[in-house]
């Protein structure tokens, strides 16, 4: 096969929110503004942006790799040397390795959360919108999901519902202590909200408020939770009277600063407020961790809380590696049949073409034969064909999937399978001996 | 016959066990040991109460021991430990007003044989309601200071977003601190107020006016508290700046008895006011 698969990125291990939220590509994977257009180099692609990552996965040549980040660059507006200096490279089935791992959580700041696997859905949909996939995307994508169920059916890494929301509730306790008196603003209806929701009702918040650009969709999501849905235009005014703030919307600008919080907070006398921006790009300024009684935590601050949820995880995770390691195989030896189907069906090609040669002579030869007669020997020749292709067949799978390309070069040349590559009657002893 | 030696031992003992006792539970993130240290605690001031009684009854015609003054003040603050226990079904605070009625315990013991002789002159009401009002009006603070240093602790790591450990995992909320130091101000400066005023009225009365060093840092100490007081209730002081200033006027109030009352002239120099025993 020609085409190599490639997994480029930046990730909440490998970067700071600040970088993340630089090269994010959460506004170009949709048909217009499509970050990596199909070229020569880079065939298929699909790209994943999360808050916690942003990965392109593509199969093309070797420049792929050099051909995405120029693009990915080009996209953001930033410059292809410094996002070089960020940016991780996975090849060939390192590159699966680490998709399968993303897929089933592994690779999330919390181990297990679900979230990720909705995410590379999204992505994958978007991609086949797009038409960037082909067989090897489309199979590589299937089996990560198939991967990720997998995981989550075998083993108990996603036993408890934990997540960046979750984690945010908690340390919504840890400075209100009882929920009961307690108001909550979602802003941003979004996946993430709904999930800080299902949390916070949990916890016993007595009422949830809902603001979205799109006031339909925050009418949604509070009526799912029996709350009240709040224009985005009255949302500095209803800060007044909640206690906690979940934001997590799609701004590229901030939308609270230092100066709107400081205005609240002489309304609500001093009373605490806690701020969980979970947006990349943030959507609170992050100077307003320094006022007094507010408490601002972004996505990475998040990080320390979800550690000690994930060390509860970690022995799970090992069965999920194996797991992760065994599909990885399957997918390699999927890959190296992807190499060897050509030679096969350049063999039957060519040995049936023989056969139907030899059974045109034959016929000629006998003269005028029934039907009945004809059909019994064509019967009879598909049948010595399929038989005596059995065997060399079954040896190109073996060798597929030992990986041995020698094999399989050997058989082609035994059959004459590559005309041009086939060496000249003149060196026919030479082949012999090679 | 109980003397006020044995009713220290016993105290002190119960102290002690429930300051290990809590101090290991909260190590070890126990919950048993932590409840087993409150009900330590508790036997301690149930005894401590019993026995304080009858020592006062034995005091009263000498005179109280500076040493039992400082009891007094343990068994307030153990009181105030004790009704956020049952009231709010928080441990934390007794769990640290055990050792620091500890620490008052043996700071009283070699002033137990230590007399204060106050004169029949200074046995009029002004005197049991200035004792009375700023004893409860210190253990009061020194609640308020111990949910303020919490509060500080905890907030830091919240704001500074560090992991949080051990300790800080089984500590209260940081609103709920800080409603505890509310309530131990907002109960202490009335306390303090009528302590301050009893004295004042009392000092003019026996000693005319004298400008005694105690009573000016004990004005300039209720101007601060007064401030916080005033923000407090009707400026909506909250959190650490109220909490910072708590254990400023704590501190101040520490200062005022054990180096003023110590160090300067003043009436409540015990020592030249004590004849032994």
């Amino acid at each position: 096969m020609d085409r190599t698969l490639f997994l480029l990125g930046i990730n909440h291990r490998t970067t700071g929110v600040a970088v993340r939220e630089r090269f994010s590509l959460a506004n170009h994977c949709d048909q217009e503004h499509w970050a990596v257009p199909c070229t020569a180099a880079v065939q298929e692609s699909v790209i994943l942006s999360t808050c916690n990552r942003v990965e392109i996965l593509a199969a093309g040549t070797e420049e792929a790799p050099e051909q995405t980040l120029r693009a990915w660059a080009g996209a953001t507006k930033t410059d292809s040397a410094e996002l070089k200096s960020y940016v991780y490279v996975y090849k060939h089935l390192d590159a699966a390795r680490h998709l399968f791992s993303v897929a089933s959580s592994l690779d999330s700041m919390v181990l297990g959360e679900p979230q990720i696997l909705g995410q590379l859905k999204t992505a994958y949909r978007a991609a086949v919108e797009c038409k960037t996939t082909g067989v090897l995307l489309n199979n590589l994508l299937h089996r990560a999901f198939f991967v990720a169920k997998r995981v989550r059916s075998e083993t108990a890494i996603a036993s408890s519902a934990v997540s960046i929301s979750y984690a945010a509730v908690e340390l919504a306790k840890r400075i209100f202590g009882n929920m009961s008196m307690r108001k909550a603003l979602l802003v941003g209806a979004g996946e993430m909200s709904e999930l800080a929701a299902r949390h916070l009702l949990q916890s016993g918040v007595s009422e949830i408020l809902v603001a979205n650009r799109t006031n339909a969709k925050a009418q949604a999501l509070a009526e799912q939770f029996h709350g009240c849905a709040v224009t985005f235009e009255n949302l500095t005014n209803c800060l007044a009277e909640v206690d906690i703030v979940i934001t997590s919307t799609g701004s590229t600008y901030p939308l609270l600063n230092a100066r709107d919080i400081n205005a609240v907070l002489k309304l609500r006398k001093n009373r605490p407020m806690f701020f969980i921006d979970i947006a990349v790009p943030r959507d609170i300024d992050p100077d307003v961790n320094n006022l007094d009684n507010v408490y601002l935590y972004d996505i990475d601050d998040l990080k320390d809380v979800v550690e000690e949820n994930t060390a509860t995880r970690r022995d799970e995770a090992i069965k999920a590696s194996a797991i992760v390691e065994e599909e990885v195989a399957s997918f390699a030896r999927w890959l190296s049949g992807l190499d060897i189907q050509p030679s096969i069906v350049d063999l039957i090609s060519h040995t049936e073409t023989i056969a139907r040669k030899e059974l045109d002579k034959t016929l000629k030869r006998l003269g005028h034969v029934s039907d009945r007669e004809r059909a019994a020997m064509e019967t009879m020749v598909a049948a010595l064909v399929r038989k005596l292709n059995h065997a060399p067949i079954m040896f190109l799978k073996r060798c597929g999937m030992d990986g041995n390309a020698a094999h399989v070069s050997m058989l082609r040349r035994m059959y004459s399978l590559d005309k041009k590559a086939c060496p000249a009657r003149k060196n026919r002893n030479a082949l012999l001996y090679d | 016959m109980i003397s006020p030696e044995f009713s220290t031992l016993v105290t002190l003992v119960f102290y002690a066990l429930a300051s290990i006792v809590g101090i290991a539970g909260i190590m070890a993130r126990s919950a048993f040991w932590r409840r087993l240290a409150c009900f330590l605690a508790l036997c301690g001031f149930v005894c401590q109460t019993v026995l304080l009684m009858l020592g006062f009854h034995k005091a009263l015609p000498g005179g109280l021991s500076l040493g039992a003054y400082l009891q007094l003040l343990a068994w307030f603050l153990l009181l105030c430990g004790i009704v956020v226990w049952g009231k709010l079904h928080q441990e934390t605070l007794l769990l640290f007003s055990a050792p620091l009625g500890l620490l008052l315990f043996v700071m009283s013991a070699p002033y137990l044989g230590t007399l204060v002789t106050v004169p029949a002159s200074l046995h009029t009401p002004f005197y049991v309601l200035h004792i009375g009002a700023l004893f409860s009006s210190l253990a009061l603070l020194a609640l308020a200071s111990v949910a303020g240093v919490l509060f500080l602790l905890l907030e830091k790591r919240i704001k500074r977003k560090q992991r949080m450990e051990n300790f800080f995992l089984d500590m209260p909320a940081i609103t709920l601190l800080d409603k505890i130091n509310a309530l131990g101000t907002l109960l202490s400066f009335p306390l303090y107020t009528l302590g301050i005023v009893t004295g004042l009225l009392w000092a003019k009365s026996i000693f005319g006016d004298t400008g005694d060093p105690k009573e000016v840092v004990s004005v300039v100490i209720w101007l601060i508290f007064a401030v916080l007081f005033y923000s407090r209730l009707l400026k909506g002081m909250r959190g650490r700046k109220a909490a910072l200033l708590t254990a400023l006027i704590f501190t101040l109030c520490l200062f005022s008895i054990f180096v003023v009352n110590t160090v300067m002239d003043t009436h409540h120099t015990f020592f030249r006011l004590s004849s032994g025993r």
